[in-house]
């Protein structure tokens, strides 16, 4: 009621200043005051009484300054003296009974109208009303004496034809205001207006009440006020059903207020200026300099208030008009936008409704609009997924509003979510279905867990010796924290009888009656490390599990079932969405795709949007068909692409790619599915992005900040493939791509449908031509390893391959291997083939990050391979448009093997080729997640972040069948199921052999780690300059800091190092990123490179360093997780409701 | 004379079980001063306590992980490990029994059993666990009676009972301690005379059930009868019984009623309450709907 509580009716004081308000007598005796008053109403009645209204000035002026006096000295009164003290039967005053008795008010107002209301006059009473009810020591309202008279005000200032003037609002609404605030003191008042006659009312019943609607979503003061007016109405009628009722079908209060949002909304910014490169969350201090976002907020948050407070039908009637009314046919449009700006923005606003949203009810019509309601025929929850996998601030964003989410506690979100994949339990051996319940009793997976840390990521010279046993670890830890002394007679063995005197360990701990606490010495253990003590730390994961654990299971003890593999029945479990070979959602779309397929770069604008919508779908639908596994394809732009596999396509693939396999990457080594960004054909390359793009772009990417070199980079080499860019670019260059393109950059499980055609699309040849310039301007954080680029290049021969992923994600519904026939047959010349993979691009944004992967990684090529020399980069821009159709298939099609073959390598190692139909499917949520998780090395430190919260948020539910699937490393899957575990493993390899190849590894470990502290404590110290007042401010702080950073922060906690680590990172931020840069990692790029090359090849050192970073941290999560999974204890249901 | 106080107190704790509560680590907590803390949150005194000694026990991991199992678990699972066993008693809700592992290690737990009916009945047996120090990969718990209570199973000098004639190999996943405590407590109603720790009682039990229930009678006498003694073992967090007193009892009674175990940070988020619209059988969100707006 945070609401209410804030409308205190000012008191006298705070009007002092007001005209209307002249001096009083007001000390003096109620009888003066009385014949004083007579005195005035003596003189204005004379005036009064005259026949004809006299249209003399002289006697406004007199009548309203004795009407002036006259109210003064009413709102002055003190009532009699209750012989009873009964406080609601106080007599009225003398005067207020021969205002009452004479109906004086009536008289005055009604001589006023008859003389015709003239804007003046009309303000003066308005205001003199205001004071009159806002001051008076005795209830007014109630007199009909009073209300009648300042109805009939009222009724004029709602009368079509006089109306309120502009200048009158402010009095308008303070009076109603005040007539509002005496009413929630006085409920029956409501009743008194609400029964007034409508004659009084014109005609409406409740005249305040739609008096006030039209300022709902006004700015500032008179906005505020209105709302609270409204809200004061609200609560006092919440109990009047006749009063509802009206407001409900008589007034337009709720339509008003729902659609109101849309309006509001369509004024936000459709672009968000990010200044941080881990910007990913609007935080309070991030919308309150923008005044119509502000303005939004106002009014959701008063929706959120009116629900609170509203009777029951004017609730549901309202938050059936915000569904209907605002979330669907607003929200659910700017949600598929088609420019990648326009995602993030709108995503954004979602997490941030989300997370303002404290009314139950209206988190509902939220949540059911974001699982249930289908947009062209995808439910929101679906196109949100699909973004996870892009690879550009949207993606953060994205799992951003899935954090949100999350952190509901909402049994709809998870069954959706994840939940209703698991349910029928086929992703477990039928043998293993009783596993599902059980606990990491004996710590075997928090073993497993932090078995992955890496060797070369535990530096602590301290423990190196001892590194081969975790054991160890521990034993140090503990030796840490507790006293030596307290040790001795642990254990009686097995042995025969002993007596219990016998097992009595010597008396030396604390012996009080206060356990042992055993944080306190850690911390300051802890707090002596000047960079982090990575063995040690283990204690604070323990407690933050446990913490998270039970607080979960704690809010999630009223759910309707526990989820363990046997309730809900894994037989009654409806069958989730079909995985990828059914794929029936496909066949509901063929009209999008066939709109993609006209559209080269040229696509009106009109079709875009089905684009998009066709591009995420597929994407969702390739998604829904994987088995957990992913096919990376390159699209002809060297864009790439993640597919889910499923078995049948992996093996024809393998027929069909002679060459790619051949040249597979260690795993380790090439970062697997580079970033899904799908190219939108042709036209990237013809837009250029302007410099500004860039620049925002290269932020979001991945949300490195190297941005700065990036385009300087581009700028400066004059690249052709920027260049040709360039030329077309125009400051809109982000939204004209989406537009053309349409395609969804960053979804990863799509499949390659939207190949987009690049700059390269002509032929291979071209390919190779551009790519090679490129080489030099790549600046942007490229996150492939230059193994893939050697792939890349060989691959180029085969082209077919890419025909068939673009044939799958398309048409599914054939069968694919006569899809791919077809496909191979046409794909050359086939102009419609592009045209889908324009229609799907949807972000320019991504675009651009395509672009720039692309450069990079055509550099890398042209490293590894040593391409010919440069082609004039506009002459192949110039051909494109024409020659991509064909061009982009082909593109694509080579390209694709190469990625293939590393990623063959790094996911298949488990899986079989062959795979039944209907495989088992841990939905796409999970998939994502894991593709994404698996990318790790190749990812920005803040989605490696997001993403590493989320899956510990995920791990600390405590339904056995979620809680299985992630931390049971003992279960045994299909086959077709990846498992955390193994995710987890390939990650490792990776970095593993990263640092094998990068003899600096050690150094620059403790360099990020350094960073990572710092970093910490100064998000630590400013966040206190930004104390959100929203309701769930806490959380939204808490949003800011990704649970890893803070159990980084934990370990800074002595002043002289706090200091030092914010110069250090400080320092960082003004440099921008520069000093860290050139601080951890000095000289990064290979001997031979140039600058641009050295800088690409240090973001992606970079990236690959606090991976390993965060990798280490994550498994000691996980493992603590596990660990108290086992000892936690459900909260028996229905215990208590919040207070 | 004391047993009325005491049977008020056994008839409280029954009936706390009766409510399906599981806070049995509290029915204890009267009798510990040093457990109030603890009020809230069931485990977390155990691994703080049992932290410092098991210190000894990790000293001694190197021979752990000399002899074979693969993860050779340092105290860190080993804390947690025995942390899950007594979760998992505690899911049990094993009737009558009652245990709590000691301030000084969590290899040593406190017990006490409740005999309701059969040839026992009123008897109250405090006992004492010790878990191999190995665990889970050792022998099966020991389980010693504080009073050597009359039966053909239990040891006549040492009180220990013969628990492994029920687990001749302790498997872990398989064998859990609460198996143990169900073990010690069906003795008292099925009684086994076969290969006695207490002849004398196996052989009486066969020959002349008369002497044997009169001699059970008189143990389960003697063990009430010292039911107010001392516990045998210093420990903060040793079971030790009083007569009832409603100055300090009454209040520890109501909060045990009336506590109800929270999240410790409960407040951190605003749907703390956890959201479900499923209706339950159902597995369709929103399935438990109450007037959607229509989509």
């Amino acid at each position: 009621m945070s609401w209410l509580s804030r409308l205190n009716p000012r008191g006298p004081g705070s009007r002092s200043g007001r005209s209307a308000a002249p001096s009083s007598p007001c000390t003096a005796d109620p009888e003066t005051c009385l014949m004083v008053f007579e005195n005035h109403w003596r003189q204005v009645s004379w005036v009064l009484e005259q026949q004809e209204p006299s249209s003399s000035s002289d006697d406004l002026t007199a009548v309203r300054n004795h009407t002036d006096q006259m109210l003064c000295l009413l709102a002055e009164e003190r009532p009699a003296e209750s012989p009873e003290g009964v406080a609601d039967v106080a007599p009225m005053g003398p005067i207020l009974e021969l205002v009452v008795t004479e109906n004086i008010l009536e008289s005055l107002v009604q001589w006023h109208l008859r003389r015709g209301l003239d804007p003046d006059s009309q303000g003066a009473l308005l205001k003199l009303f205001e004071m009159l009810i806002g001051q008076s020591q005795q209830p007014l309202l109630q007199h009909t004496a009073v209300h009648h008279p300042l109805l009939r005000l009222l009724g004029a200032c709602a009368d079509p034809e006089l109306g309120c003037p502009l200048a009158l609002e402010n009095s308008l609404v303070l009076l109603l205001n005040q007539i509002c605030v005496s009413m929630a003191r006085q409920p029956v008042v409501l009743e008194m207006l609400f029964r007034a006659a409508p004659a009084q009312q014109g005609s409406t019943n409740l005249l305040i009440f739609s008096l006030l609607v039209p300022f709902i979503h006004r700015d500032g003061a008179i906005g505020q006020q209105a709302r609270d007016a409204l809200l004061l109405v609200m609560a006092a009628s919440a109990s009047h059903e006749s009063v509802a009722r009206y407001i409900s079908e008589n007034s337009y209060f709720c339509p008003v207020l729902a659609t109101g949002l849309s309006a509001l909304y369509s004024s936000l910014p459709r672009k968000i200026e990010v200044r941080g490169d881990d910007w990913h969350a609007l935080r309070r201090e991030d919308w309150m300099g923008v005044s119509s976002l502000v303005l939004f907020m106002n009014s959701l948050e008063f929706c959120n208030a009116v629900v609170q407070v509203a009777h029951p039908l004017v609730r549901s009637q309202l938050l059936d008009y915000l569904h209907n009314g605002f979330l669907v046919p607003v929200m659910g449009p700017a949600l598929h936008k088609s420019s990648v700006d326009e995602m993030i923005a709108s995503t954004a606003y979602l997490d941030l409704f989300l997370r303002s949203v404290s009314e139950t009810s209206l988190l509902k019509t939220f949540l059911r609009f974001i699982l249930l309601h289908r947009h062209d025929n995808d439910t929101i929850l679906d196109t949100l997924l699909t973004r996870i996998s892009s690879n550009s601030r949207l993606c953060m964003v994205s799992l951003s509003l899935f954090r949100t989410l999350l952190s509901l506690n909402c049994e709809d979100v998870m069954l959706q979510l994840i939940l209703r994949y698991l349910l029928p339990c086929t992703h477990v051996m039928l043998s293993q279905r009783r596993a599902i319940r059980e606990t990491d009793l004996y710590g075997k997976s928090a073993d497993k867990f932090l078995s992955l840390i890496p060797e070369c990521c535990r530096l602590n010279p301290a423990t190196s010796a001892e590194r081969d046993e975790d054991n160890a670890l521990w034993a140090k830890v503990f030796s840490l924290y507790f006293h030596p002394t307290a040790s001795s007679g642990g254990g009686s063995g097995g042995g025969g009888s002993s007596t219990p005197t016998s097992m009595e360990p010597p008396q030396s701990g604390p012996s009080s009656s206060r356990p042992l606490s055993p944080e306190s010495p850690m911390h300051q253990q802890q707090t002596n490390t000047e960079c982090l003590d990575w063995d040690s730390g283990y204690l604070d994961y323990l407690k933050d599990s446990r913490r998270g654990i039970e607080f979960c299971s704690w809010a999630c003890r009223d759910w309707s079932a526990p989820y363990d593999g046997e309730n809900p029945s894994p037989n009654t479990a409806p069958p989730p969405p079909p995985p990828p070979t059914a794929n029936p959602s496909m066949a509901m779309y063929p009209e999008h795709f066939s709109l993609q397929q006209g559209g080269s770069s040229n696509t009106p604008p009109g079709q875009q949007r089905a684009a998009i919508v066709a591009a995420a779908r597929s994407e969702w639908s390739s998604s829904e068909r994987d088995s957990g596994e992913w096919d990376v394809t390159i699209g002809k732009n060297n864009c790439i692409s993640l597919t889910p596999r499923s078995k049948k396509r992996s093996l024809q693939r393998e027929e069909l790619l002679p060459k790619p396999i051949p040249q597979l990457v260690p795993s380790s080594s090439s970062s697997a599915p580079p970033l899904l960004t799908s190219h939108p054909a042709s036209s990237p390359a013809p837009h250029n992005p302007t410099s500004t793009v860039t620049v925002s772009y290269q932020a979001m990417y991945n949300g490195t900040s190297g941005q700065g070199d990036g385009c300087s980079d581009n700028r400066d080499r004059g690249l052709e493939v920027k260049k040709v860019k360039r030329d077309l670019g125009e400051p809109q260059y982000l939204d004209e791509n989406a537009n053309q393109n349409g395609s969804l950059v960053s979804c990863s499980p799509q499949s390659c449908t939207a190949l987009p055609q690049t700059i390269f699309s002509n032929s291979e040849m071209s390919d190779a031509k551009s790519l090679c310039p490129n080489q030099i301007s790549s600046p942007s954080p490229v996150t492939q390893p230059t193994s893939d680029t050697k792939l890349l290049t060989g691959d180029t021969s085969n082209p077919h391959n890419a025909s068939s992923d673009l044939v799958e994600s398309n048409q599914t519904q054939q069968s694919v291997e006569s899809l791919i026939k077809e496909l191979l047959e046409q794909a050359p010349g086939e102009p419609q083939l592009p045209g889908d993979s324009n229609g799907q691009g949807i972000s320019i944004e991504a675009f651009t990050q395509e672009l720039r992967e692309l450069e990079d990684r055509v550099k890398e090529r042209s490293r590894a391979a040593v391409l010919q020399e440069d082609t004039p980069g506009d002459s192949v821009s110039s051909e494109r448009p024409e020659e991509e159709p064909s061009s982009g298939l082909e593109v694509k099609l080579t390209v694709d093997p190469k990625v293939e073959g590393p990623v063959v390598g790094l996911c298949s190692p488990a899986r079989p080729l062959n795979q039944p139909a209907s495989q088992p499917y841990t939905g796409p949520f999970m998939v994502v997640l894991f593709a994404k998780l698996e990318n790790m090395l190749q990812n920005s430190l803040y989605v490696n972040i997001l993403l590493t919260g989320i899956v510990a948020q995920l791990a600390c539910y405590p339904q056995p069948l979620l809680r299985s699937f992630l931390l049971n490393t003992n279960m045994v899957f299909q086959p077709s199921v990846k498992s955390l575990i193994q995710v987890l493993g390939s990650v490792k390899n990776r970095i593993e052999a990263f640092a094998a190849s990068h003899e600096d590894f050690p150094a620059m470990l403790r360099k990020a780690q350094q960073y990572l502290v710092a970093r910490g404590k100064v998000d630590w110290t400013d966040s206190p300059a930004a104390v959100p007042t929203l309701r769930r401010s806490d959380s939204l702080v808490k949003s800011r800091k990704p649970s890893l950073g803070e159990m980084i922060l934990r370990h800074t906690n002595s002043p002289t190092r706090a200091r030092h680590a914010a110069q250090l990172a400080l320092a960082h931020v003004r440099d921008g990123s520069q000093s860290l840069h050139s601080a951890l990692f000095r000289g990064g790029g290979g001997g031979g490179a140039s600058g641009l090359e050295k800088q690409a090849e240090a973001l992606r050192v970079k990236n690959a360093v606090y991976c390993a970073v965060i990798f280490c941290e994550f498994l000691k999560e996980l493992a603590a997780l596990a660990q108290e999974h086992a000892v936690t204890l459900p909260f028996p249901q229905g215990q208590e409701t919040e207070e | 004379m004391n047993l009325n106080p005491f049977w008020s107190m056994s008839a409280n704790t029954s009936r706390k079980r009766a409510d399906g509560e599981e806070h049995s680590g509290h029915v204890e907590q009267r009798s510990s001063p040093a457990r109030l803390p603890f009020g809230k949150k069931q485990l977390p005194p155990i691994p703080k306590n049992a932290a410092p000694i098991t210190k000894p026990v990790s000293m001694g991991t190197p021979t752990q992980s000399a002899n074979g199992t693969h993860a050779s678990y340092g105290p860190f699972y080993l804390e947690y490990s025995l942390l899950a066993e007594f979760t998992l008693v505690i899911k049990q809700k094993l009737p009558g029994i009652y245990v709590q592992p000691s301030y000084k290690s969590a290899l040593m737990w406190f017990g006490v059993i409740f005999i309701r009916h059969g040839l026992y009945q009123d008897g109250v047996f405090k006992f004492t666990v010790y878990i191999p120090d190995n665990y889970p990969d050792g022998e099966c718990p020991k389980l010693v009676f504080d009073i050597p209570v009359f039966h053909p199973l239990v040891d006549p000098v040492s009180g220990e009972l013969d628990v492994r004639r029920a687990f001749t190999k302790w498997r872990r996943n398989h064998n859990h301690i609460w198996q143990v405590l169900m073990y010690a407590r069906t003795i008292f109603y099925k009684i086994n005379t076969t290969e006695p720790l207490n002849p004398e009682a196996a052989v009486l039990y066969e020959k002349d059930v008369h002497l044997f229930k009169s001699k059970v009678v008189d143990s389960v006498k003697l063990c009430n009868r010292h039911l107010f003694d001392q516990p045998k073992i210093d420990d903060p967090y040793a079971i030790s019984f009083s007569p009832w007193n409603p100055a300090v009892h009454e209040e520890v009674k109501d909060r045990m009623f009336t506590c109800k175990r929270r999240p410790d940070d409960h407040h951190k988020g605003a749907h703390v309450s956890g959201l479900s619209w499923v209706k339950p059988g159902s597995t369709q969100p929103f399935s438990k709907d109450d007037g959607p707006p229509p989509s």
